[in-house]
């Protein structure tokens, strides 16, 4: 065996090293996606469009038609929208069927306060629950009537 | 009473807090905190799905802490707004932030109130949604953004203040 044959023993030899790396890399990355993934829940949620701020600080009353124009400032001005099912629990709303955008998006603000049925994948982390919503199966329209108790929020106008 | 307290603190509170430290806003659960933590793009973090600039600031934002902690920057300190045109220019990086963590049991929450690049950038108030929309839109009308966005007003004009049309607030 010539030097230069042992060379390129040597560089095959490499790349093979080379190559198990780079698979066991591709591998390492897949077992990670793989993990990610399994972190999602399949759900469906039925609740109504609040605005996340109001609604968890309890600043003002932030639920239904007397809330209505104060939650679409509010998701307007970019706060995170969330669904509030019929425990009270939250979801906070980062894509909507294949649109990913969660600040200020008009679609949500055309359903704010609506009561919907959406299904997505359900992300949970440090105690917030995060929704990427593939389709919202139904749009019940504003069903909680509030305005006659609490007039307008925050301001009566 | 507290909630009303809260709401006219953000609202007309600007210029004060001239030390750069968080005012308290009167909200259950609330403590100023003082962090350091990266800014970023929440449904990367979670899913990889992950476009260049952390989405341009189409997308909520938040901060993740050395342990680990996810916070969702829910809130600046404008009346009204989110915290993204805040945190967008700082995609990525490390940054101090001062304001309110919320630890409701319904979900934690971080108000931001003032931002600077860590760890020993210039202090800006968390102020730049209103001030991005007063440069579209006229500065003089910024702090009350919400009754003169044009957006805003072609939601209300089509569905009304409470939602549903042909619904008005009796006279």
């Amino acid at each position: 065996m010539t030097g230069r044959q042992s060379g390129i023993a040597n560089e095959e030899e490499w790349d093979v090293k080379g190559l198990r790396a780079i698979a066991a890399a591709v591998l390492m990355a897949a077992i990670a996606s793989a993990a990610d993934a399994a972190a999602a829940r399949r759900v469906t949620v039925t609740g109504e469009i609040v605005d996340t701020w109001c609604y968890v600080t309890e600043i003002m009353f932030a639920l239904g038609t007397a809330h209505h124009q104060c939650a679409v400032w509010c998701a307007l001005g970019g706060i995170p929208v969330s669904i509030k099912d019929d425990d009270g629990n939250l979801y906070v709303i980062l894509k909507v069927e294949g649109d990913d955008t969660s600040v200020a998006n008009p679609g949500i603000v055309r359903i704010q306060t609506h009561k919907v049925t959406a299904e997505g994948d359900l992300y949970e982390r440090d105690g917030v629950r995060y929704l990427i919503v593939t389709q919202v199966a139904d749009d019940h329209g504003i069903v909680t009537l509030t305005h006659d108790e609490y007039g307008i929020q925050p301001f009566g106008e | 009473m507290k909630g009303l307290c809260a709401i006219f603190a953000a609202l007309f509170a600007f210029g004060v807090g001239a030390a750069f430290a968080a005012d308290e806003w009167g909200i259950e659960h609330e403590e100023v905190a003082r962090i350091e933590a990266t800014v970023v793009d929440i449904l990367c973090e979670l899913t990889g799905d992950c476009p260049a600039g952390c989405g341009a600031g189409k997308r909520q934002l938040g901060l993740l802490q050395d342990d680990g902690t996810l916070l969702l920057a829910a809130k600046n300190f404008d009346a009204f707004a989110g915290a993204a045109n805040d945190l967008i220019s700082f995609c990525g990086k490390r940054i101090v932030a001062d304001g309110l963590l919320i630890r409701d049991p319904a979900m934690p929450l971080f108000a931001l109130q003032f931002k600077r690049l860590a760890p020993d950038g210039e202090w800006s108030r968390a102020n730049w949604f209103s001030k991005d929309w007063g440069e579209r839109y006229g500065a003089d009308k910024a702090s009350e953004w919400f009754r003169h966005d044009p957006a805003v007003k072609g939601v209300i004009a089509k569905d009304g203040v409470f939602g549903i049309p042909g619904l008005k607030p009796e006279e």
